[in-house]
């Protein structure tokens, strides 16, 4: 299992379109993917488990990942992330 | 495959697609049909015919607005194994059924999934916000 720490960087946070990117990617891997924020955890691969943390613009999160592909989901999660779900130029 | 379609007091169900498919940035293969105010249903009941004809071979899901409304009464006459309707739906239901399922699974699972995410979107947000402390 590994995890990383990421900040989220786009304006709108985890709102629905970005949660809908971020559930699409995730469900590419076959690993257990989670987001875990504050005190919640919940599947990646869940677009309303992803709403529900309700995590915006500067709040840090951890990507927790465990499977065959582990590495590759949470570098490639991670990225979008960082892209700011491409919704920012 | 599951072919789906949405039958609705009014347009709801064609802004329910549009909301989703622009959430989602995807055509999502789903037909809507609008219940007519003023007629008797039977424009409805025709193009439910057609679309179940249309895809005759396929497992079909129902969503309609409100359990007991027109649009719901006139679709539970189609039930049968392989069509089956699903009352009440809303965005979350409509991602869950769209995104991230395994449509290849078993139906009546998938429809179950669908109701279950459908119902779990509602929430009294300070209800919600309460059990987590």
């Amino acid at each position: 299992m590994i995890e990383k720490k990421q900040q989220i960087f786009n304006k709108l946070g985890l709102h629905a379109r970005a949660a809908a990117k971020l559930s699409h990617l995730a469900n590419m891997y076959t690993s257990e993917i989670y987001l875990i924020y504050n005190e919640d955890k919940v599947n990646a691969k869940s677009l309303l488990g992803i709403l529900t943390l309700a995590a915006s613009v500067g709040n840090e999160i951890i990507l927790q990942a465990s499977g065959e592909d582990e590495k590759d989901a949470v570098a490639a999660i991670s990225d979008l992330f960082n892209r700011k779900f491409d919704e920012e130029s | 495959m599951i072919k789906s379609v949405i039958i609705t007091h009014g347009k709801l169900g064609h802004e329910l697609i549009q909301v989703a498919e622009k959430i989602l940035e995807q055509k999502l293969d789903i037909e809507a049909i609008a219940f007519d105010w003023q007629g008797d249903g039977s424009a409805m009941i025709a193009q439910l015919e057609k679309f179940i004809a249309r895809n005759q071979g396929h497992k079909i899901v129902i969503f309609t607005d409100m359990f007991g409304g027109s649009p719901s009464n006139i679709s539970t006459r189609f039930i049968n194994a392989n069509v089956e309707v699903l009352a009440g739906i809303n965005l979350p239901g409509l991602l869950k059924f769209f995104c991230c399922e395994e449509r290849n699974g078993n139906f009546h699972q998938i429809v179950k999934k669908v109701e279950q995410e459908a119902k779990e979107g509602i929430n009294i947000i300070s209800e919600y916000l309460g059990e987590k402390k």
